[in-house]
Protein backbone atom coordinates (compact mmCIF):
# COMPACT_ATOMS: atom_id res chain seq x y z
CA UNK A 1 0.00 0.00 0.00
CA UNK A 2 2.64 2.57 0.91
CA UNK A 3 5.22 2.28 -2.54
CA UNK A 4 1.22 2.00 -4.59
CA UNK A 5 0.66 5.26 -3.28
CA UNK A 6 3.47 7.04 -1.93
CA UNK A 7 4.79 8.78 -5.23
CA UNK A 8 1.39 9.45 -6.07
CA UNK A 9 0.41 11.66 -2.61
CA UNK A 10 4.18 13.16 -3.03
CA UNK A 11 2.70 14.70 -6.51
CA UNK A 12 -0.83 15.49 -5.14
CA UNK A 13 0.72 17.94 -2.13
CA UNK A 14 3.75 18.82 -4.26
CA UNK A 15 1.04 20.71 -6.60
CA UNK A 16 -0.30 22.50 -3.90
CA UNK A 17 3.01 23.75 -2.31
CA UNK A 18 6.21 24.97 -3.46
CA UNK A 19 7.78 24.21 0.17
CA UNK A 20 9.64 20.51 0.25
CA UNK A 21 9.49 20.54 3.47
CA UNK A 22 5.74 21.06 3.47
CA UNK A 23 5.28 18.19 0.92
CA UNK A 24 7.12 16.10 2.97
CA UNK A 25 4.98 16.76 6.38
CA UNK A 26 2.04 16.54 4.41
CA UNK A 27 2.96 13.10 3.09
CA UNK A 28 3.76 11.60 6.26
CA UNK A 29 1.21 12.81 8.28
CA UNK A 30 -1.04 11.46 5.55
CA UNK A 31 0.88 7.72 6.35
CA UNK A 32 1.10 8.39 10.05
CA UNK A 33 -2.80 8.93 9.72
CA UNK A 34 -3.41 5.73 7.58
CA UNK A 35 -1.28 3.44 9.30
CA UNK A 36 -3.02 4.42 12.90
CA UNK A 37 -6.31 4.08 11.41
CA UNK A 38 -5.90 0.73 9.61
CA UNK A 39 -8.60 -0.79 11.46
CA UNK A 40 -11.10 1.55 9.80
CA UNK A 41 -10.24 0.36 6.30
CA UNK A 42 -12.60 -2.37 4.34
CA UNK A 43 -10.48 -3.33 1.48
CA UNK A 44 -14.32 -4.67 0.48
CA UNK A 45 -15.22 -1.19 0.51
CA UNK A 46 -12.89 0.12 -1.65
CA UNK A 47 -9.30 0.14 -2.80
CA UNK A 48 -6.60 1.73 -0.52
CA UNK A 49 -5.68 4.13 -2.92
CA UNK A 50 -9.23 6.16 -2.58
CA UNK A 51 -8.91 5.84 1.01
CA UNK A 52 -5.56 7.53 1.28
CA UNK A 53 -6.58 10.26 -1.01
CA UNK A 54 -9.62 10.40 1.13
CA UNK A 55 -6.92 11.20 4.55
CA UNK A 56 -4.91 13.49 2.55
CA UNK A 57 -8.02 15.61 1.26
CA UNK A 58 -8.07 16.07 5.31
CA UNK A 59 -4.85 16.67 6.08
CA UNK A 60 -4.45 19.39 3.19
CA UNK A 61 -7.57 20.85 4.43
CA UNK A 62 -6.34 21.12 7.97
CA UNK A 63 -2.96 22.39 6.47
CA UNK A 64 -4.73 25.06 5.06
CA UNK A 65 -7.21 25.95 7.94
CA UNK A 66 -4.36 26.69 10.60
CA UNK A 67 -2.12 29.16 11.27
CA UNK A 68 1.52 28.72 11.11
CA UNK A 69 1.68 28.14 15.18
CA UNK A 70 -0.90 25.34 15.18
CA UNK A 71 0.82 23.84 11.66
CA UNK A 72 3.92 23.02 13.50
CA UNK A 73 2.35 21.40 16.21
CA UNK A 74 0.39 19.05 14.45
CA UNK A 75 3.32 18.14 12.15
CA UNK A 76 5.55 17.55 15.56
CA UNK A 77 2.56 15.07 16.40
CA UNK A 78 2.31 13.93 12.72
CA UNK A 79 6.04 12.62 12.81
CA UNK A 80 8.14 15.59 11.34
CA UNK A 81 11.04 15.41 10.93
CA UNK A 82 13.61 17.79 9.36
CA UNK A 83 15.06 16.67 5.76
CA UNK A 84 18.42 16.42 4.98
CA UNK A 85 19.83 17.98 1.99
CA UNK A 86 19.61 15.08 -0.53
CA UNK A 87 15.90 15.16 0.53
CA UNK A 88 14.87 18.44 -0.22
CA UNK A 89 16.68 18.71 -3.13
CA UNK A 90 14.55 15.86 -4.20
CA UNK A 91 11.20 17.32 -3.00
CA UNK A 92 12.34 19.87 -4.60
CA UNK A 93 13.03 18.35 -8.06
CA UNK A 94 9.50 17.05 -7.59
CA UNK A 95 7.90 20.14 -7.11
CA UNK A 96 9.74 21.38 -10.59
CA UNK A 97 8.42 18.23 -12.14
CA UNK A 98 5.03 19.05 -10.78
CA UNK A 99 4.69 22.64 -12.22
CA UNK A 100 2.61 21.37 -15.62
CA UNK A 101 -0.02 19.92 -12.98
CA UNK A 102 0.56 23.16 -10.50
CA UNK A 103 -0.38 25.61 -14.10
CA UNK A 104 -3.58 23.05 -14.48
CA UNK A 105 -4.30 23.20 -11.11
CA UNK A 106 -4.31 27.58 -11.14
CA UNK A 107 -6.77 27.12 -14.69
CA UNK A 108 -9.17 24.82 -12.40
CA UNK A 109 -9.24 27.29 -9.77
CA UNK A 110 -11.68 29.13 -11.84
CA UNK A 111 -14.15 25.53 -11.34
CA UNK A 112 -15.99 25.57 -7.90
CA UNK A 113 -14.44 23.94 -5.40
CA UNK A 114 -16.29 20.22 -5.77
CA UNK A 115 -15.92 19.89 -9.55
CA UNK A 116 -12.52 21.00 -9.02
CA UNK A 117 -11.47 18.34 -6.32
CA UNK A 118 -13.92 15.96 -9.10
CA UNK A 119 -11.51 16.39 -11.88
CA UNK A 120 -8.23 16.68 -10.45
CA UNK A 121 -8.86 13.67 -8.52
CA UNK A 122 -9.42 11.81 -12.26
CA UNK A 123 -7.43 13.44 -15.13
CA UNK A 124 -4.22 14.67 -12.65
CA UNK A 125 -4.01 11.70 -10.05
CA UNK A 126 -5.35 8.98 -12.31
CA UNK A 127 -8.23 7.13 -9.91
CA UNK A 128 -10.98 6.03 -11.57
CA UNK A 129 -14.13 7.64 -10.80
CA UNK A 130 -15.51 4.79 -8.65
CA UNK A 131 -12.21 5.82 -6.59
CA UNK A 132 -12.26 9.80 -6.39
CA UNK A 133 -15.94 9.36 -5.51
CA UNK A 134 -15.31 7.01 -2.34
CA UNK A 135 -12.03 9.62 -1.67
CA UNK A 136 -14.38 12.44 -1.81
CA UNK A 137 -17.30 10.62 0.04
CA UNK A 138 -19.96 11.06 -2.32
CA UNK A 139 -22.03 8.67 -4.04
CA UNK A 140 -20.95 7.72 -7.66
CA UNK A 141 -23.58 9.18 -9.08
CA UNK A 142 -23.12 11.99 -7.92
CA UNK A 143 -19.24 12.23 -8.27
CA UNK A 144 -20.31 11.70 -12.01
CA UNK A 145 -22.42 14.79 -12.45
CA UNK A 146 -19.75 16.66 -10.65
CA UNK A 147 -16.94 15.38 -13.21
CA UNK A 148 -19.42 15.86 -16.11
CA UNK A 149 -20.04 19.42 -15.19
CA UNK A 150 -16.46 20.29 -14.63
CA UNK A 151 -15.17 19.30 -18.06
CA UNK A 152 -18.08 20.74 -19.72
CA UNK A 153 -17.34 23.92 -17.71
CA UNK A 154 -13.89 23.72 -18.97
CA UNK A 155 -14.66 22.96 -22.44
CA UNK A 156 -16.57 25.82 -22.70
CA UNK A 157 -14.27 27.87 -21.39
CA UNK A 158 -11.74 26.49 -23.92
CA UNK A 159 -14.20 27.39 -26.60
CA UNK A 160 -14.43 30.92 -25.89
CA UNK A 161 -10.88 31.45 -25.39
CA UNK A 162 -10.12 30.28 -28.61
CA UNK B 1 12.19 4.56 -3.91
CA UNK B 2 13.88 8.12 -3.20
CA UNK B 3 15.70 9.07 -0.12
CA UNK B 4 13.17 10.59 1.15
CA UNK B 5 10.25 7.70 1.03
CA UNK B 6 12.82 5.32 2.34
CA UNK B 7 13.78 6.92 5.30
CA UNK B 8 9.82 7.51 5.44
CA UNK B 9 8.76 4.07 5.19
CA UNK B 10 11.58 3.57 7.44
CA UNK B 11 9.86 5.66 10.15
CA UNK B 12 6.64 5.01 9.98
CA UNK B 13 7.55 0.82 10.35
CA UNK B 14 9.27 2.04 13.48
CA UNK B 15 7.03 4.19 14.87
CA UNK B 16 3.56 3.26 13.56
CA UNK B 17 4.18 -0.44 12.63
CA UNK B 18 2.14 -1.38 15.75
CA UNK B 19 -0.72 -0.32 14.85
CA UNK B 20 -0.72 -2.31 11.48
CA UNK B 21 0.10 -5.19 13.57
CA UNK B 22 -2.68 -4.67 15.44
CA UNK B 23 -5.33 -3.48 13.38
CA UNK B 24 -8.26 -5.14 13.66
CA UNK B 25 -9.92 -3.14 16.92
CA UNK B 26 -13.36 -4.74 17.92
CA UNK B 27 -16.22 -3.21 18.27
CA UNK B 28 -17.65 -2.30 21.49
CA UNK B 29 -19.14 -4.71 23.57
CA UNK B 30 -17.19 -7.41 21.91
CA UNK B 31 -14.45 -9.23 23.68
CA UNK B 32 -11.05 -7.52 22.26
CA UNK B 33 -9.50 -10.26 19.41
CA UNK B 34 -5.97 -8.39 18.13
CA UNK B 35 -5.51 -9.36 14.52
CA UNK B 36 -2.59 -8.13 12.21
CA UNK B 37 -4.41 -6.74 8.84
CA UNK B 38 -2.05 -7.92 5.90
CA UNK B 39 -2.68 -5.82 2.92
CA UNK B 40 -2.84 -6.89 -0.99
CA UNK B 41 0.19 -5.10 -2.03
CA UNK B 42 1.15 -4.21 0.94
CA UNK B 43 5.22 -3.65 1.90
CA UNK B 44 5.51 -4.09 5.42
CA UNK B 45 8.75 -6.05 5.46
CA UNK B 46 10.64 -3.74 2.83
CA UNK B 47 12.01 -2.12 6.40
CA UNK B 48 13.43 -5.37 7.10
CA UNK B 49 13.47 -4.51 10.71
CA UNK B 50 11.22 -3.50 13.78
CA UNK B 51 7.91 -4.33 13.69
CA UNK B 52 7.79 -4.57 10.05
CA UNK B 53 10.03 -7.90 10.46
CA UNK B 54 7.22 -9.21 13.15
CA UNK B 55 4.99 -9.89 10.57
CA UNK B 56 6.65 -12.00 8.17
CA UNK B 57 5.57 -15.65 8.78
CA UNK B 58 7.42 -18.92 8.90
CA UNK B 59 9.90 -19.90 5.53
CA UNK B 60 12.87 -21.49 5.41
CA UNK B 61 15.70 -20.94 2.62
CA UNK B 62 13.77 -23.73 0.45
CA UNK B 63 10.38 -23.12 0.74
CA UNK B 64 9.39 -20.39 -1.91
CA UNK B 65 7.75 -17.29 -0.41
CA UNK B 66 4.17 -17.87 -2.20
CA UNK B 67 2.75 -20.30 -5.16
CA UNK B 68 -0.31 -19.78 -7.58
CA UNK B 69 -1.58 -22.89 -9.04
CA UNK B 70 -5.43 -22.78 -11.36
CA UNK B 71 -6.90 -26.18 -10.60
CA UNK B 72 -8.73 -28.15 -13.39
CA UNK B 73 -12.15 -26.98 -11.78
CA UNK B 74 -10.56 -23.26 -12.59
CA UNK B 75 -10.33 -21.95 -8.90
CA UNK B 76 -7.14 -20.96 -8.00
CA UNK B 77 -4.99 -21.56 -4.68
CA UNK B 78 -2.38 -19.44 -3.31
CA UNK B 79 -0.35 -20.50 -1.23
CA UNK B 80 1.84 -17.67 1.00
CA UNK B 81 5.29 -18.95 2.98
CA UNK B 82 5.65 -14.86 3.90
CA UNK B 83 3.21 -12.76 4.27
CA UNK B 84 5.27 -9.89 2.34
CA UNK B 85 4.89 -11.98 -0.82
CA UNK B 86 1.37 -11.41 -0.65
CA UNK B 87 2.00 -8.62 -3.67
CA UNK B 88 4.13 -10.60 -5.47
CA UNK B 89 1.32 -13.46 -5.14
CA UNK B 90 -0.71 -10.95 -6.74
CA UNK B 91 1.08 -9.63 -9.39
CA UNK B 92 1.23 -13.81 -10.33
CA UNK B 93 -2.94 -13.27 -10.35
CA UNK B 94 -2.62 -10.32 -12.88
CA UNK B 95 -0.33 -12.36 -14.65
CA UNK B 96 -2.53 -15.37 -14.90
CA UNK B 97 -5.16 -12.63 -16.58
CA UNK B 98 -7.55 -12.73 -13.02
CA UNK B 99 -8.17 -9.44 -11.87
CA UNK B 100 -8.88 -9.41 -8.58
CA UNK B 101 -6.33 -9.18 -5.59
CA UNK B 102 -5.98 -11.02 -2.44
CA UNK B 103 -6.53 -9.44 1.29
CA UNK B 104 -5.99 -11.66 4.57
CA UNK B 105 -6.99 -11.10 7.79
CA UNK B 106 -4.87 -13.03 10.52
CA UNK B 107 -6.70 -14.06 13.81
CA UNK B 108 -4.84 -15.27 17.04
CA UNK B 109 -4.60 -19.38 17.49
CA UNK B 110 -4.30 -21.89 15.84
CA UNK B 111 -6.73 -22.99 13.12
CA UNK B 112 -9.56 -24.60 13.55
CA UNK B 113 -9.91 -26.08 10.55
CA UNK B 114 -6.39 -26.94 8.77
CA UNK B 115 -6.45 -26.06 4.97
CA UNK B 116 -7.54 -23.52 2.93
CA UNK B 117 -9.74 -20.22 3.06
CA UNK B 118 -11.97 -19.31 0.34
CA UNK B 119 -11.73 -15.38 -0.35
CA UNK B 120 -15.31 -13.72 -0.10
CA UNK B 121 -15.30 -11.48 -3.27
CA UNK B 122 -16.41 -8.06 -2.91
CA UNK B 123 -19.92 -6.88 -4.25
CA UNK B 124 -19.53 -6.95 -8.70
CA UNK B 125 -16.44 -9.23 -8.37
CA UNK B 126 -16.42 -12.02 -10.64
CA UNK B 127 -14.27 -14.43 -11.38
CA UNK B 128 -12.95 -17.72 -10.45
CA UNK B 129 -13.07 -19.25 -6.85
CA UNK B 130 -9.85 -18.21 -5.11
CA UNK B 131 -8.48 -19.95 -2.01
CA UNK B 132 -5.61 -19.00 -0.22
CA UNK B 133 -3.71 -21.56 1.99
CA UNK B 134 -1.15 -19.67 4.52
CA UNK B 135 1.84 -22.29 5.53
CA UNK B 136 1.29 -25.77 5.29
CA UNK B 137 -1.79 -25.92 7.35
CA UNK B 138 -2.96 -22.55 7.62
CA UNK B 139 -1.26 -21.67 11.23
CA UNK B 140 1.77 -19.97 11.60
CA UNK B 141 3.52 -18.81 14.86
CA UNK B 142 5.35 -15.61 14.92
CA UNK B 143 8.28 -16.17 17.46
CA UNK B 144 8.60 -14.54 20.76
CA UNK B 145 10.20 -10.74 20.71
CA UNK B 146 8.71 -9.94 16.97
CA UNK B 147 5.16 -7.39 17.25
CA UNK B 148 2.26 -9.76 17.33
CA UNK B 149 3.98 -12.92 18.34
CA UNK B 150 1.76 -16.25 19.35
CA UNK B 151 0.18 -18.37 17.23
CA UNK B 152 -2.06 -17.06 13.96
CA UNK B 153 -4.52 -18.76 11.46
CA UNK B 154 -5.98 -17.07 8.80
CA UNK B 155 -9.37 -15.72 9.51
CA UNK B 156 -10.39 -14.33 6.31
CA UNK B 157 -9.88 -13.24 2.65
CA UNK B 158 -11.28 -11.27 0.56
CA UNK B 159 -10.98 -10.76 -2.83
CA UNK B 160 -11.54 -7.05 -4.06
CA UNK B 161 -11.56 -5.80 -7.49
CA UNK B 162 -8.63 -3.81 -9.32
CA UNK B 163 -10.28 -0.24 -8.98
CA UNK B 164 -12.12 -1.04 -5.58
CA UNK B 165 -16.19 -1.82 -5.23
CA UNK B 166 -16.70 1.94 -5.33
CA UNK B 167 -18.72 1.73 -1.70
CA UNK B 168 -18.78 4.49 0.03
CA UNK B 169 -17.35 4.11 3.77
CA UNK B 170 -13.52 4.37 4.24
CA UNK B 171 -12.94 7.95 4.31
CA UNK B 172 -12.56 10.22 6.91
CA UNK B 173 -9.88 8.14 8.91
CA UNK B 174 -7.87 11.22 9.32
Amino acid sequence: MYLRNVDVLMGYFARRCRDPQAVADLTSETFVRAMDGFARFDPRRGSDRAWVFGIAAHVFARHCQQSAGDRDAVTRLGGHRALDQDEIEELAERIDAEREGAALMQRYARLPPVERAAIELVDLEGLTPKEAALALGVSGVAFRKRLSRARSRLRKEHHSND
Amino acid sequence: MTKFTEHLWRDLAEEHGSALALADRPEPGRARRQRPRILAGSTLALAGGGAAAALILTATASTPAFAVTRNGDGSVLVTINQTQALPQANAKLTQMGIDEQVTIDMAAGAAAVSGPVTCTPAPGVSGPSVKVLVGTNGTQVITSGNTGAGTWHLASCHLTGEGGSGNTGNTGAG
